[in-house]
């Protein structure tokens, strides 16, 4: 064989590799409204910038006949990519390809991929469309489940992980997507679950389907397990692309940093009517958060699970921030089990990368009842303390208005270790609720009254305006300043600027145990 | 006026419902308590108190329940009910206010639609859980 025949036998390699499981099945994929393996990768990174490697890889396993049914690549497409003119690592499982079956090599291929991502401190995004494990590879399948997991808690805190489900996504498989940072699905062609319908119905008899299992409105809105929903994968491919915007390459770096094209020292007046007079009245706390980011914008994570809760990624003076605010216009913004998880796990991952945390307060407390006590709100409630108390990022609060008892201590307080504290003119902090403490703290004055019902108002306001305000806490030092709040963003980029050099040194230790 | 034959425990019980339409006031007389009708050979031993207590439930319910069902996120009071039985309604809409947590909380459609019933009326404690309405 001579040296062109060799370059053209290579082409041709190449060019059946990059076809897939063939033209018919990837039409198929195009009619179940899903992408190939590589159109994903086209879409996903800046154009022409995937390299792919590990082609050639394929099988060595001979039970079943695998031999005959060796097929290059082994289903899954890896390599690397820019996105943004950033590196980033990507396995893209091939459902045209033995079903985007999981053997011994596929494995390989995405842990190969992994370690280059940890080495060279790069994201790495992992496209989930695949049957399951090959059966027929038997414990050399689960061989590689094990490896991938190990890997993404390796990485875990050092690489920001994505997993993205495309397609399938059942059994053991669902585990590495639970272990990584962010999980995206997409509308009617991704599902996750542990064991699948048939099996539901074989062991309890519960008739469910794919959709109302393990479907994407499920896991963004009812378990928890997505943090972010699609329409369609073009849409699921420029989403990931605006979160890595937010996020740095790895924990030794600090976010990308965007040229501040936005006012540093905007007055907003505006802010100054969005909390009613009326304190039992709700109102949306993101339209405080749009009027103080960086041109208004904010991606929000996990928008449909626990809602009482508001988290995500925006930018002050074009630097990534991580906000966590209570929401008063769902469940008066209380907090709860998942509200506390849902706010604890994102603490964490802006704290393993460098993403000051900015939080807004107005929260009506814990939220009372057996439910809760029964789902181990306890537990759950501590997870976020513990996850601010932790955290050693730069550290910003905003009591807007609600902050009383646990919960104020809850929502990253001076006592937590937040370096600054503000205040708005309407926040109220105090150990409870001025209907509660008057009840006890008067409880004889109100009782000997004549008029019992009015001697409670009264004292009820006493206390409301004695201690429901945030000058107590600001007396002390809690609360660092009171604020106008139409300065809000101007004193968050000023004292962003101001802690920039923060550093703190906490006992060494292996790792804490955080209440899980 | 529907009837119903409930089981309960293998005791018989004949039940008729009226539906209440907005603003129509019960007829008393169109109230029936559940009485156990003679059940077929079952084990003797069985209470026949906890199935009539159960109808005596005084739920206000207008209209059918429908297929989108709208419970309370936590327990409370039912400040205003602001949405009719047969009213259409977009997504976000407010259905009712439910008092809790000292915060007038409203709970509202989570799609577009037509309230196929309000299952609470104002000054109804409820509990989390609770069924608040319904959406066709």
């Amino acid at each position: 064989m001579g040296t062109i025949e060799k370059i053209n036998n290579l082409h041709v390699r190449k060019e059946k590799l990059e076809a897939g499981g063939g033209a018919d099945k990837i039409a198929k994929q195009h009619e179940s409204g899903k992408l190939s393996a590589r159109e994903r990768l086209e879409k996903l990174f800046d154009s022409n910038s995937f390299v792919e490697i590990d082609a050639f890889v394929e099988t060595r396993a001979i039970d079943f006949d695998m031999q005959k049914k060796k097929v290059p690549g082994d289903g899954v497409v890896t390599g690397y990519g820019s996105i943004d003119g950033r590196p980033v690592f990507v396995s893209s499982q091939d459902f045209t390809v033995i079903g985007g079956s999981l053997g011994e090599a596929h494995a390989r291929k995405i842990t190969k991929v992994m370690d280059m991502a940890m080495k060279m401190g790069a994201p790495f995004i992992s496209i989930n469309d695949s049957g399951g494990a090959r059966i027929e590879e038997g414990i050399d399948a689960l061989s590689g489940y094990g490896d991938i997991f190990f890997r993404n808690t390796l990485a875990s805190g050092v690489i920001p992980q994505i997993s993205v489900i495309m397609g399938p996504c059942a059994g053991g498989a669902v585990y590495s997507p639970a272990i990584t940072d962010f999980v995206f699905m997409v509308d009617k062609t991704s599902y996750m679950f542990i064991t699948g319908p048939q099996v539901i119905k074989s062991v309890t008899g519960e008739d469910v389907t794919f959709e109302t299992l393990g479907g994407a409105e499920v896991h963004n809105a009812k378990s928890g397990v997505a943090h972010f929903r699609s329409g369609n994968e073009e849409e699921c491919l420029m989403e990931i692309r605006r979160l890595i915007s937010f996020l740095p390459d790895n924990n030794l770096t600090d976010p990308p940093v965007l040229a501040a094209n936005d006012d540093l020292n905007r007055i907003d007046e505006s802010l100054l009517e969005l909390i009613p007079d009326n304190s039992n009245k709700p109102y949306d706390i993101k339209d405080i958060l749009v009027k103080v980011l960086d041109n208004g914008d904010f991606l929000e994570v996990q928008k449909y699970f626990a809602q009482n809760i508001v988290i995500g990624f925006g930018r002050l003076n074009g630097k990534t921030v991580g906000i966590i605010a209570n929401q008063p216009k769902i469940m008066a913004g209380v907090l709860d089990v998942n509200s506390a998880d849902k706010a604890a796990r994102f603490i964490r991952f802006c704290d393993s990368f460098n993403i000051p945390l900015v939080t807004l307060t107005d929260t009506a407390g814990y939220l009372p009842g057996t439910g809760q006590e029964y789902s181990g709100v306890i537990r759950h409630g501590a997870k976020l303390l513990y996850a601010f108390s932790e955290a050693t990022v730069l550290k910003i609060n905003i009591i807007v208005r609600k902050a009383y008892g646990g919960a104020y201590i809850a929502m990253n307080s001076k006592h937590l270790g937040a370096d600054m504290v503000f205040a708005w003119p309407s926040a109220e902090i105090a150990v409870m609720g001025p209907d509660g403490a008057a009840n006890i703290i008067f409880r004889k004055e109100i009782a000997s009254a004549d008029d019992a019902i009015a001697a409670r108002e009264q004292k009820i306001e006493e206390y409301r305006n004695k201690f429901s305000n945030p000058y107590v806490a600001a007396a002390r030092g809690y609360v660092d300043d009171v604020i106008d709040p139409a300065t809000t963003r101007g004193r968050l980029i000023n004292a962003l600027e101001m802690l920039a050099g923060k550093r703190e040194n906490r006992p060494a230790k292996k790792h804490g145990n955080i209440p899980l | 006026m529907k009837k119903f034959l409930i089981k309960v425990n293998g005791n018989q019980y004949e039940v008729e419902v009226e539906e209440i339409r907005d603003g129509v006031l019960p007829v008393p007389s169109a109230v029936s308590s559940a009485h156990p009708v003679q059940a077929p050979a079952v084990a003797p031993v069985q209470s026949q108190t906890a199935a009539p207590a159960a109808v005596e439930k005084k739920a206000v319910i207008t209209g059918a329940v429908g297929a989108t069902k709208i419970t309370s996120p936590m327990p409370g009071t039912i400040l205003k009910v602001v949405a009719n039985a047969g009213d259409s309604i977009k997504r976000g809409q407010v259905l009712v206010i439910l008092e809790a947590m000292k915060m007038e909380n409203e709970i509202v459609a989570p799609s577009d639609g037509t309230v196929a019933s309000i299952n609470v009326s104002k000054g109804a404690s409820v509990n989390a859980g609770d069924l608040l309405a319904s959406l066709n």
